[in-house]
């Protein structure tokens, strides 16, 4: 009888203790809407380096005016872990179409006033089917492969989008 | 403990002094026996054995006297010897293995040695064979697994007692060798101020103390009880090495290599008739078991005994230790580091805080004469000094304190007729402090205390009370009275206790809570000057039962209310100039707050003398009160449910056991969002060791299953963690 007390009470600590526990929770597991991939750092990473993001803009930015129509907000941004050669990442999008998803550089001291010279795109998500094309992203819950290079050696500046381009 | 070891007297009392030797072993396999514990009528000491067994007592006062033998495990023994002056007596003991010990003695709940089953409040125990058996490395770790005892990141937990306040303000008194070591200013506990081989055994006491021992006792009182110092020359070497366990899912990896700890502790001592000395250096050094986790660890420890006469004794110990360590603060969450897509990386850190480390230093002094007027009267003089010193380098500030806190008590022990105990004394503490964020400030304490213990007939009654001035930076002094009043009632047939105690305790705030201004995290932390002492009432009821020879019980139902908890709040202050909300944490007397609950151990022998099983379980019921616009609501971070189960296996000189601890998830959290990821904890350790004459090895598991959990917010609990330990002992 004691033995068998005994061998339920182990059979008991072992079930209770052998399930449980902290597990992984994927930013991109269900519930959450928004864009998710790793990007892959090639060149050299600026000294002037303030932060590297990742953000989506519905359309694409073609004047100074639309620079700053992005998601997410300003407030909530992430900055990129730049510590190895590659990053996982998600970003927290309203569902919708996006045209363009870029990893701007911000240059230390960066302001609203000096954006056009302390900001540089970086790299940006490119149409599967044509590489030297933007990719569109449409996000309705978690969208993950969203997967592109950042290269530190082929940076340009946001009027090189624009219309007329920088002068 | 010389009034617990030695009996009544029977000789004339004598001039001159004889000497006692002998050896202790086990009567049945007649192995020596380390570290019994020897000692004689109208010896003002008691004396360890070696690791040979042998003892010397000395100064032993001619005529006929009775030595006796304790060791845990075994039970007493005893011998009347005649001595004439100047003699040399050889007394050898064989001592009967006992699986059940029933008369361990105490000396921390009532200032003074007892039995353990005439003690009224509840007392833990954690011997050094158990400490050996585990091989734990470090004090909280031997506290840690004690009945009713939970470790949140380092700070203790009697009953549910403190919480967690990031080791600010102690809810337990941490006495060395019976002297207050609370830090001076923030009144938390530095759990490495002594190596763990220096403890010899452990006792904590649960519930109100504050009756003896004032503020800070409120949850009760860890008296870690140092190693005696044998007689002759000896040396004692102990060396650990160990590694942690990697994640075990591999997007959690944060390093390409495996992290290791390891450590050395080296003791020499020399006891001769009227001087010994002990002197402890050692490091440890840790990789740590997630990012930014590394610490070294150094120590010295020195301790001296003087026997000027056979009634006289002056103990003094002095020890001193520096940790430097990288400080892993919270884990990461998503966007706070290289996530790698999950929302939190619990091995990794917030890159904001990378590169914070702190340096804590801390030393404690103490001196303690001890001196027995007769057989009825004895008295006590210690003085203390206590410093530690922390910087914690973080960005953007660099945040330092540095506290002192000078202590002094004077205490008397007299027997005025028989069956009657009366403890009487004063204390006194100065404490300051000079900090960039507790500021420059000083607290002054003043108590006396005195406690009575009557016999009346099988049953013994107790009452006592202590009343303490407290003074801030010289300003007016506030009184607290703490009474109390036991009772321990004796069944029928010796193997039944009952025991009552209700008494009040306090706690005056810590002079960081009174103080503290700082940020944390998104909280500005603003002082509360006007802070006043929390109080609280405890009823405990105990019992404890013998069961035959296989079955031992000690049970409790505890009841405390609390008033004017000190707890840190959270408000929300709004700019009317500019509308802008902030968030601020302040310590605030709350208004009532009760925690009960019952506590239980059973220490079982179930097949065999080899096998010792016991089961510890708390159930604990929380409750802040409703006041103001707060909802009553349980206290943070208390569990439900806290249960350890442990089985040890020993034959010959093998031993294997295991542990087991279930902790239920906190009905409450505070400070931080209640959505981030928390279970309960269910740990496994498991260990082995083999001992052979003055060589043991032990090797633990510790957290074998490598269950991931955190008991702090945002903090990981040590991961598995397989650690080898060798002491050879000359």
């Amino acid at each position: 009888m004691r033995r068998r007390a005994f061998a339920a009470l182990l059979a008991l600590v072992l079930n209770v203790a052998c399930n449980g526990g902290l597990e992984p929770i994927p930013v991109c597991a269900k519930g959450f809407v928004g864009i998710c991939g790793t990007v892959t750092f090639q060149g050299t990473e600026p000294d002037s380096t303030q932060a590297v993001y990742i953000v989506a803009y519905h359309t694409f930015p073609h004047s100074r005016d639309s620079l700053f129509t992005f998601q997410p907000s300003l407030l909530l941004l992430q900055k990129l872990p730049l510590d190895s050669s590659a990053a996982f990442y998600a970003v927290s999008l309203p569902a919708g179409r996006y045209e363009w998803v870029v990893a701007v550089w911000v240059k230390q001291g960066f302001t609203l006033e000096n954006a056009d010279s302390t900001l540089r795109e970086t790299g940006y998500y490119r149409d599967p089917a044509d590489a030297s094309q933007p990719g569109v992203v449409n996000v309705s819950a978690q969208t993950e492969g969203i997967d592109f290079v950042i290269d530190f050696g082929r940076m340009h500046r946001p009027c090189s989008y624009y219309t007329p381009p920088c002068p | 403990m010389l009034t617990s070891l030695a009996v009544a007297p029977i000789g004339a009392e004598a001039q001159q002094t004889a000497v006692v030797r002998g050896t202790v072993r086990d009567a049945a396999t007649g192995q020596a026996l380390e570290d019994a514990r020897v000692g004689a009528q109208g010896s003002a000491h008691t004396v360890a054995t070696d690791a040979a067994g042998r003892y010397t007592l000395t100064g032993i006062a001619a005529g006929q006297v009775v030595v006796r033998v304790q060791r845990f495990g075994y039970r007493a023994a005893a011998d009347t010897l005649t001595l004439a002056p100047g003699d040399s007596v050889a007394a050898d003991f064989a001592l009967r293995p006992s699986a059940l010990h029933m008369e361990p003695v105490v000396v921390t709940a009532g200032k003074r040695s007892q039995l353990l089953d005439q003690v009224v409040t509840s007392v833990a125990l954690v011997q050094d064979s158990e400490l050996a058996r585990r091989a734990v490395n470090t004090v909280d770790e031997a506290v840690d697994k004690a009945p009713g005892v939970q470790f949140l990141n380092g700070q203790v937990n009697i009953r549910g007692s403190t919480g967690y306040v990031q080791g600010l303000g102690a809810r337990v008194l941490l006495l060395v060798d019976g002297v207050p070591a609370n830090q001076g200013d923030r009144g938390g506990i530095n759990w490495d101020m002594l190596p763990v081989d220096q403890v010899e055994r452990v006792e904590i006491v649960k519930g109100a103390g504050s009756a003896l021992y004032g503020s800070a006792a409120l949850g009760g009182v860890v008296n870690l009880i140092t190693r005696d110092i044998p007689t002759g020359l000896h040396a004692r070497v102990r060396t650990t090495g160990g590694y942690y366990a990697n994640p075990p899912d591999t997007i959690w990896r944060f390093r390409d290599y495996i992290g290791a700890q390891e450590g050395l502790d080296v003791t020499g001592s020399y006891g001769g008739d009227a001087v010994r000395a002990s002197l402890t250096a050692g490091g440890r050094h840790s990789d740590g078991y997630r990012e930014q986790d590394r610490s070294d660890y150094w120590e010295v420890v020195g301790k001296g005994e003087w026997l000027p006469s056979a009634t006289s004794h002056l103990h003094l110990i002095g020890s001193w230790a520096s940790n430097q360590y990288q400080a892993p603060l919270l884990w990461c969450e998503h966007g706070q580091c290289d996530d790698r897509g999950q929302s939190y990386q619990p091995f990794m850190i917030d890159r904001s805080q990378a590169g914070a480390h702190t340096r804590s230093d801390k030393g404690l002094f103490a001196a303690t004469l001890e001196h027995t007027v007769s057989p009825r009267e004895s008295w006590l003089a210690r003085g203390s000094w206590l410093r530690t010193d922390f910087t914690d380098f973080r960005s953007p500030t660099t945040d330092f304190g540095v506290a002192n806190r000078y202590g002094a008590e004077m205490r008397g022990l007299v027997r005025p007729t028989a069956g009657r105990v009366v403890t009487v004394g004063a204390e006194g503490a100065l404490s300051d402090v000079t900090s960039n964020i507790f500021h420059d400030h000083g607290q002054d304490e003043f108590a006396a205390y005195a406690e009575s213990e009557q016999r009346l007939g099988s049953a013994r009654m107790t009452a006592g009370a202590r009343v303490d001035y407290i003074a801030v930076d010289g300003g007016g002094l506030s009184a607290v009275v703490s009474p109390r009043v036991g009772l321990v009632l004796p069944g029928a047939g010796g193997t039944l206790f009952w025991r009552v105690s209700a008494g009040r305790g306090f706690r005056a705030p810590s002079l960081a809570e009174q103080f503290v201004e700082t940020a944390l995290g998104p909280f500005t932390v603003a002082p509360n000057p006007s802070l006043g002492p929390e109080t609280a009432w405890s009823l405990e009821v105990g019992n404890a039962a013998q069961f035959g020879t296989m079955v031992r019980t000690d049970a409790a139902l505890f009841w405390t209310e609390a008033s004017d908890l000190i707890e840190p709040t959270i408000q929300l202050t709004v700019d009317p100039a500019t509308g802008a909300t902030t968030q601020q944490i302040q310590f605030q007397n709350l208004q009532r707050a009760r925690l009960a609950g019952l506590d239980v151990a059973l220490y079982a022998f179930p097949f065999t003398p080899h096998l010792s099983t016991s089961l510890a379980y708390t159930l604990l019921y929380t409750r802040e009160f409703a006041h103001d616009t707060v909802p009553a609501q349980p206290l943070a971070f208390r569990p439900r449910h806290l249960l350890t189960l442990a089985a040890d296996y020993a034959w010959g000189g093998f031993n294997l056991g295991a542990d087991f601890r279930y902790t239920s998830r906190f009905e409450r959290v505070e400070l931080y969002p209640p959505t981030d990821p928390q279970v309960a904890p269910k740990v496994l350790d498991l260990r082995a060791g083999y001992q052979r004459d003055a060589l043991s090895v032990r090797l633990l598991v510790a957290n074998a299953l490598n269950y991931l959990y955190n008991l702090a917010p945002q903090t990981l609990a040590p991961v598995r963690t397989v650690t080898m330990t060798l002491t050879w002992t000359y």
